[in-house]
């Protein structure tokens, strides 16, 4: 067996040893309103892919408010990271200005900055876009300002002698050097940003899947909220692995180590 | 710099004239002088080559000759480049320590960078990249990725690319430094080779003077602080050259031990 293969099969064995624990853990607990069973979430999450919910709402919709929430406010968040970076990079005033307010935000936390959106802009859009943009544009900035810093002045130079236009110097010299920070920036912010928007329809924003996580909390249906966990991580891995990480792998086949893998 | 098409200065390339350059000194902001009333001429077809102990800023009159620094033109000091095409501006090709080349596009893609650069007809690219690629011994590389290639294939595709826009005057800065000497060796045969095929106009910098008397037919000696150039050699070997040729090994040795007497009586000076 190949090391790759022997690595994934480790990994899988792995879960399937958690759901066994969890399978007899909820057996000889016994009180499914605590801890159900695997195999009874999962007939769980059939019945919600394939009836309407409350409120006459598949779980489609859900998945597709909470996903359209997540791409826009993470679509936002990333594009005023990526200018405030930018900007930090070009003009010393900006970098000591924004460099002083940047630790206000990172260090204050995710739960708050959400309570504290909602509070100011109502369970809205809105309120999801602040708390979003709250939380994930000061770490976007600094990650881009760094790559702005490490660019490699001796390329710019080369540039220069060969009279490379204004657009050649930024398709080809400035953003290849950044895309390593926008990507690493990009993962890190996507997965705060559905973990924000899922905490915010918690709190009340309508519909979508933390809207659902709350629904069935109330009803204390255990079942039902584990259900929808499980599939609001299997959704958000299947995006982060299958469509980021093939992003990436298309945008840096450059690096020796990508070519290996293919 | 001005632009001249119908070449008015004989086959004068490069010329500079009484250049100075100071940098003031961040400490003291006293003005300390890199480069000090330099004078030379370089002809079309020459082998220029500058040799200086490190840090003398020779490194310096190339980055002025390039355009990405500037020189003080309140000394009465100019600095021309002259086109010798049709073009209006003179093209400048320049081969640095290190190959400087963009590790995320494929070697093609970096030599059309630069023919891009110099806007060069896209439907003479295809061709320019196979021709000067052979030049230097890497035909078949097209589609490879710099990171992919050895120090001095990546040092070859720096040449090609360079060579590739047919530059006026190609600035070549100490561009084996960082090689092994093997390879370094081999690198200076071949470009040897390339000589006799392309004749560029050349400037090249080095440190190393066996290098400068095996590959230039003009030497240009330089002393350190301030950088002043103090003799002006011409090298009547006819190429291809031999290391081991005694007339190449001979005034190695002499101007080896001119240089030392030199730099001695500097330090003399100096105290």
């Amino acid at each position: 067996m190949s090391e790759k293969a022997t690595a994934v099969s480790i990994r899988i064995s792995s879960i399937i040893a958690l759901l066994i624990l969890w399978h007899f853990a909820a057996i000889a607990m016994a009180d499914a309103e605590i801890l159900p069973t695997p195999i009874s979430i999962a007939y769980a999450m059939v019945g919600v892919l394939v009836e309407p919910g409350p409120e006459g709402k598949s779980a489609y919709f859900h998945v597709g408010v909470t996903l359209g929430r997540t791409f826009m406010t993470f679509g936002v968040a990333m594009v005023l990271g990526i200018a405030i970076g930018l900007a930090m990079g070009l003009r010393k005033v900006i970098e000591h200005s924004v460099m002083a307010l940047i630790p206000l935000a990172l260090t204050m936390p995710t739960i708050l900055m959400v309570f504290l959106a909602v509070m100011w802009f109502g369970f809205s859009e809105i309120g999801s876009l602040v708390a979003v943009v709250g939380v994930v544009t000061p770490y976007v900035a600094v990650n881009i300002f760094q790559g702005a810093q490490a660019m490699d002045k001796s390329l710019i130079d080369m540039a220069i002698t060969f009279r490379a236009s204004r657009k050649m110097l930024i398709r080809k010299v400035y953003i290849p050097q950044l895309l390593p920070y926008i990507f690493s920036a990009f993962r890190f912010a996507f997965g705060m940003t559905w973990k924000i928007v899922a905490l915010a329809e918690t709190f009340g924003i309508k519909y979508g899947i933390g809207y659902m996580f709350f629904f069935w909390f109330e009803q204390f249906n255990m079942e039902l909220v584990l259900a929808w966990i499980i599939m609001f991580v299997i959704l958000m891995l299947i995006l982060e692995h299958a469509v980021f990480a093939r992003l990436e792998h298309a945008a840096f086949k450059w690096r020796p180590a990508n070519q290996l893998q293919t | 710099m001005p632009i001249d098409q119908d070449n008015g200065h004989g086959n004068v390339v490069v010329s500079v004239n009484n250049l100075t350059k100071k940098f003031p000194n961040p400490m003291t902001g006293k003005e300390f002088v890199v480069l000090d009333s330099i004078s030379l001429d370089v002809e079309k077809g020459n082998f220029a080559s500058i040799v200086g102990p490190s840090g003398c800023g020779k490194s310096t009159l190339l980055n002025i000759i390039a355009g990405i620094e500037t020189h003080d033109a309140s000394d009465g000091g100019t600095l021309d480049v002259y086109s010798h095409s049709d073009d209006a501006q003179p093209r400048v090709g320049y081969v640095f320590q290190n190959a400087r080349l963009l590790n995320w596009l494929t070697v093609e893609d970096n030599m059309t960078f630069a023919l891009e650069s110099q806007e060069i007809p896209k439907d003479l690219w295809k061709e320019r990249v196979d021709k000067y690629l052979e030049m230097v011994g890497l035909e078949g590389q097209q589609k490879n990725y710099p990171l992919n290639l050895s120090g001095g294939m990546q040092q070859r595709v720096a040449i090609a690319r360079a060579l590739a826009i047919e530059p006026d005057i190609l600035l070549m800065d100490e561009p084996f430094s960082h090689l092994d000497e093997i390879t370094a060796r081999k690198m200076r045969f071949d470009l040897m080779e390339i000589l006799m095929h392309a004749n560029p106009t050349i400037l090249f910098i080095t440190h190393d003077l066996g290098e400068a008397v095996f590959l230039a037919d003009h030497i240009y000696m330089m002393s350190t602080k301030p950088a002043r150039i103090f003799k002006h050699i011409e090298v009547d070997v006819p190429r291809p050259r031999q290391p081991e040729d005694p007339e190449i090994f001979d005034l190695e040795k002499k101007l080896v031990k001119e240089f030392f007497s030199v730099l001695d009586a500097q330090a003399i000076e100096d105290g």
